[in-house]
C-alpha cells in the first residue's frame, strides 16, 4: 500500500510548492458552475427555484452514476464505448424478467428480486466480456467495446423486438424512482451511496490505488507484483456493474425496458467524466471530476433548456464544451510540470 | 512472389503462417464469405445485388480510407460520421442558392455545390488537425466535440428536413449514372483508392504520416514536421467523408442531416481496424481497408439475403470485429519479437 503510494506520489517530487495552483486551478470548475448558474438565472429565474435544482440534483444522479462507471475504466487508460447500449439491454432485461416472473405468478418480492438479478447478471457478463477481451486477449479497449457496442445492441433490440418491454410492477418505480431517504429522491440517495463507497474504494484500497498506477505506469504496475489482467477484468466488471444499476434506475424512471435507453450515453459519460477533469491519459481522476464534469453538463442542458436556445444549437455549444474542458485541463497540467 | 517469400524466409520453407501473414486472413474470409453466398442463394450475384453491393462498399471505403490514414498517424477521426451529413446539406444548399441566382447554369451550379460540400469538410477537419495538433488535445476528444457540434450545425441548417433542389443532371447524370457497367461512386472510389496508395507509398506525406503514427519522437529527431502533417490527415478524412456525403447526395437526390451519423463512423472504424489497421497507430494499407469494407458490406448483404433478423445483425458485426482484432493480436504474439 505505502509502497504504491509512493511510486505514484513520486511523479511529483516538490508537492507542497504546487499546492497552491493547483488548488487555483481545481477551483474553475466549481467557479464556472457558479457563473453558469447565476448567468441563467438573469435569464430566467425560474432557475434558481428550488424546484428545478432538485430537478437538476436528480438529472445529474444519473449522468454522474455513468460518468463514475467510465472513470474507473478511464483510470486505468481504457474506455468504455459499450455503456449506453448496455444500458440499454439492462433496461430491456430487467423488464422482461419482471414482466416474465409477474406472469408466473411470483410474489412481488420475487418479482423485484429477479428483475435486479436480471439486470445486473447482464452487466457483469457485459463486463466481464470487455475485461477478458481486453486484458487477456489484448485487443485495444476502443475495439473490444466498439464490437461489444454492436452485440449489446443487437440483445437489446432482439429481446425487445425493438419496442418498450411493458410489465414493470408499479413498486419497482416506486422505490427506485419515486422512492426517498430522508426526503432525499432514490436517485440522488442512490448515487451518494455509490459515489461515497466508490470513493473509499479508489483511495482507500489497494484495488483503488492500483487502478491510479496501472494508469500512470503499466510496466511499474506489472512489475510491482500486481495481477495487472485481473486487476483490469475486475475494472471493467464494475463499470458495466454501476451501468446496470444506472439502466434500472432509468427503467424505474421510464416505467419500462427501453431498448434505446443507453443512446448517446456511451459518449456523454466520457464528456462528462473528461471535462471534470478524468484524464484520457489514464491515472488521474475520481469520483469528484465524474460529479462536477456530471453538474456542469447537466446545468448547461439545463441551463439552455429554460432560457430556449435549440436543441441544435445546444449540440455545438455542447462539443465546444468538451473540447475547451479537455484543454484547460492540459493546460493546468503543463502549469504543473 | 515465391521467389520473394523464399529469399524473405532464411530457412527457405514457405509456411501457410508466413503466406497468411503477408496477405492476411481477411481475403481468405471475403473469398469464402462470396462463395458460401454464391451456393446459398442465386439471389446473391444477381447483378442488381452485387452492383448494391459495389455501390455501398465504394462509400464505406472512401470514409474508411481517410479513418484510417488518420489511425495510422496515431489519431482518431469520431466526426465523418457528421461530416458526411454536413456536407449533404451543404451541399444541396449551396446548389439551391445558386440556382436561385443563376438558374439554369447546371456546371455552376453543381461545382459551387460540390465546392461548398469538400470546403465544409476541409473546415471540420482544419479544426479538428488544429486542436489535435497545436492545442494537443486528444484526438479523441477533439472529434468527439466535433462530432457533436457538426452535426449540430448540419440540423440547425435544415431543421431536420431534407433540401432538394439540385439540379436534374446531378442526380441522373453524376449519382445515379452507371458508366463501364458500374456506379459513378465505385469508379470514384477506386480513383481514391488507388491515389492514397500511391500517396502513401511514395509521397513524402505519407511516409511522414506512417513515422508520426510508428514514433512520434523518432519522427521529430528525424526532422519531420509533425503539426502539419498530422492536421493533414485530419484534413484528408474529412474531405473524403465530405466526398462521401456529396455522392449519398447524388444517389438520393436531396441533401440530408441524417446522412453518415454514428453507424458510417464506427463501421469506418470498424473497416480500418478490421483491415489491420493498428490502432496505435504507424501500421496499415489502405487497399487492404478498402477490402476489408468490401467485405463488412458483403457480410451485411450476406445477413439480409439470409434473413437473419435485422436486429440481431450488429451482433454478429460486434463478434467479428471482436475476433478480427483477438486473432491479429495473438498471432503477433506468437511472433517473435526482434
Amino acid at each position: 500500500m505505502s509502497d504504491l503510494e509512493l511510486s505514484v506520489g513520486a511523479k511529483d517530487p516538490d508537492r507542497p510548492r504546487l499546492t497552491l495552483s493547483r488548488r487555483l486551478w481545481s477551483a474553475v470548475l466549481p467557479v464556472a458552475l457558479a457563473v453558469l448558474l447565476l448567468g441563467f438565472a438573469t435569464f430566467d429565474h425560474g432557475v434558481l427555484s428550488s424546484a428545478n435544482l432538485l430537478n437538476i440534483a436528480q438529472q445529474t444522479s444519473y449522468l454522474a452514476l455513468f460518468a463514475m462507471a467510465q472513470t474507473v475504466v478511464i483510470l486505468t487508460r481504457g474506455f468504455d464505448l459499450a455503456l449506453g447500449p448496455t444500458v440499454s439491454m439492462v433496461s430491456v432485461g430487467t423488464a422482461l424478467a419482471m414482466a416474465g416472473a409477474t406472469a408466473s405468478g411470483h410474489g412481488t418480492a420475487a418479482v423485484l428480486l429477479a428483475g435486479l438479478a436480471a439486470g445486473f447478471a447482464l452487466g457483469i457478463a457485459c463486463g466481464l466480456f470487455n475485461g477478458v477481451v481486453i486484458a487477456l486477449l489484448g485487443v485495444n479497449p476502443f475495439v473490444a467495446t466498439l464490437g461489444s457496442y454492436n452485440i449489446a445492441i443487437g440483445i437489446a433490440t432482439t429481446l425487445s423486438s425493438g419496442r418498450p418491454v411493458q410489465g414493470v410492477p408499479p413498486l419497482f418505480s416506486q422505490i427506485f424512482y419515486g422512492g426517498s431517504l430522508f426526503g432525499v429522491p432514490a436517485a440522488i440517495a442512490i448515487t451518494v451511496a455509490v459515489g461515497v463507497l466508490l470513493h473509499l474504494l479508489l483511495a482507500r484500497t489497494v484495488f483503488g490505488r492500483s487502478l491510479y498506477l496501472i494508469g500512470t505506469n503499466p510496466r511499474a504496475a506489472a512489475v510491482a507484483g500486481l495481477p495487472v489482467k485481473r486487476i483490469l477484468v475486475a475494472t471493467y466488471v464494475l463499470c458495466s456493474g454501476l451501468a446496470a444499476l444506472g439502466a434500472i434506475m432509468m427503467t424505474a424512471r421510464t416505467g419500462s425496458g427501453e431498448p434505446n435507453l443507453g443512446g448517446a450515453l456511451s459518449l456523454q459519460a466520457i464528456a462528462g467524466a473528461v471535462v471534470g477533469g478524468t484524464s484520457l491519459a489514464g491515472g488521474r481522476g475520481g469520483v469528484g471530476t465524474a460529479v462536477l464534469g456530471a453538474l456542469f453538463i447537466t446545468i448547461l442542458s439545463n441551463g439552455m433548456n429554460l432560457t430556449r436556445i435549440d436543441g441544435y444549437v445546444q449540440m455545438v455549444v455542447l462539443g465546444a464544451i468538451v473540447i475547451i474542458g479537455v484543454l484547460l485541463d492540459r493546460l493546468r497540467q503543463e502549469r504543473r510540470q | 512472389m515465391t521467389t520473394a517469400l523464399v529469399t524473405a524466409n532464411p530457412h527457405g520453407t514457405i509456411s501457410l503462417r508466413s503466406i497468411a501473414g503477408r496477405i492476411g486472413f481477411l481475403p481468405a474470409l471475403l473469398v469464402m464469405l462470396v462463395a458460401g453466398m454464391s451456393a446459398v442463394d442465386p439471389q446473391f450475384y444477381g447483378i442488381i445485388n452485387v452492383l448494391n453491393i459495389l455501390r455501398n462498399a465504394s462509400l464505406l471505403a472512401i470514409v474508411a480510407c481517410g479513418q484510417a490514414l488518420v489511425i495510422i498517424a496515431g489519431g482518431f477521426d469520431l466526426s465523418v460520421g457528421a461530416v458526411v451529413a454536413l456536407a449533404s446539406v451543404v451541399t444541396a444548399k449551396a446548389m439551391a442558392a445558386t440556382a436561385a441566382a443563376f438558374p439554369g447554369n447546371n456546371a455552376l451550379i453543381i461545382a459551387s455545390g460540390v465546392a461548398a460540400g469538400l470546403g465544409s469538410g476541409a473546415v471540420v477537419g482544419l479544426v479538428n488537425g488544429f486542436c489535435v495538433a497545436k492545442l494537443k488535445v486528444s484526438g479523441f476528444v477533439v472529434t468527439l466535440g466535433t462530432m457533436s457540434a457538426t452535426a449540430g450545425v448540419g440540423l440547425m441548417i435544415t431543421n431536420g428536413i431534407p433540401v432538394y433542389g439540385m439540379p436534374e443532371i446531378f442526380v441522373k447524370g453524376f449519382g445515379r449514372a452507371q458508366a463501364l457497367g458500374l456506379p459513378t461512386a465505385v469508379h470514384i472510389a477506386v480513383i481514391v483508392i488507388l491515389v492514397m496508395v500511391f500517396a502513401q507509398r511514395r509521397t513524402l506525406f505519407g511516409r511522414y504520416v506512417y513515422a508520426i503514427g510508428g514514433n512520434v519522437d523518432a519522427a521529430v529527431v528525424s526532422g519531420v514536421t509533425i503539426q502539419r502533417h498530422i492536421v493533414g490527415t485530419y484534413v484528408v478524412s474529412s474531405v473524403l467523408a465530405a466526398l462521401t456525403g456529396i455522392l449519398l447526395t447524388a444517389q438520393v437526390g436531396s441533401g440530408q442531416a441524417s446522412f453518415g451519423g454514428d453507424r458510417m463512423m464506427l463501421q469506418s472504424i470498424a473497416a480500418a481496424v478490421i483491415g489491420g489497421v493498428s490502432l496505435r497507430g504507424g501500421v496499415g494499407r489502405v487497399e487492404i481497408v478498402a477490402v476489408s469494407a468490401l467485405f463488412l458490406t458483403i457480410l451485411g448483404n450476406a445477413l439480409n439475403l439470409l434473413h437473419v433478423d435485422s436486429r440481431l445483425q450488429p451482433v454478429f458485426l460486434g463478434v467479428i470485429m471482436v475476433a478480427a482484432v483477438a486473432l491479429d493480436e495473438l498471432s503477433r504474439r506468437s511472433k517473435p519479437r526482434v
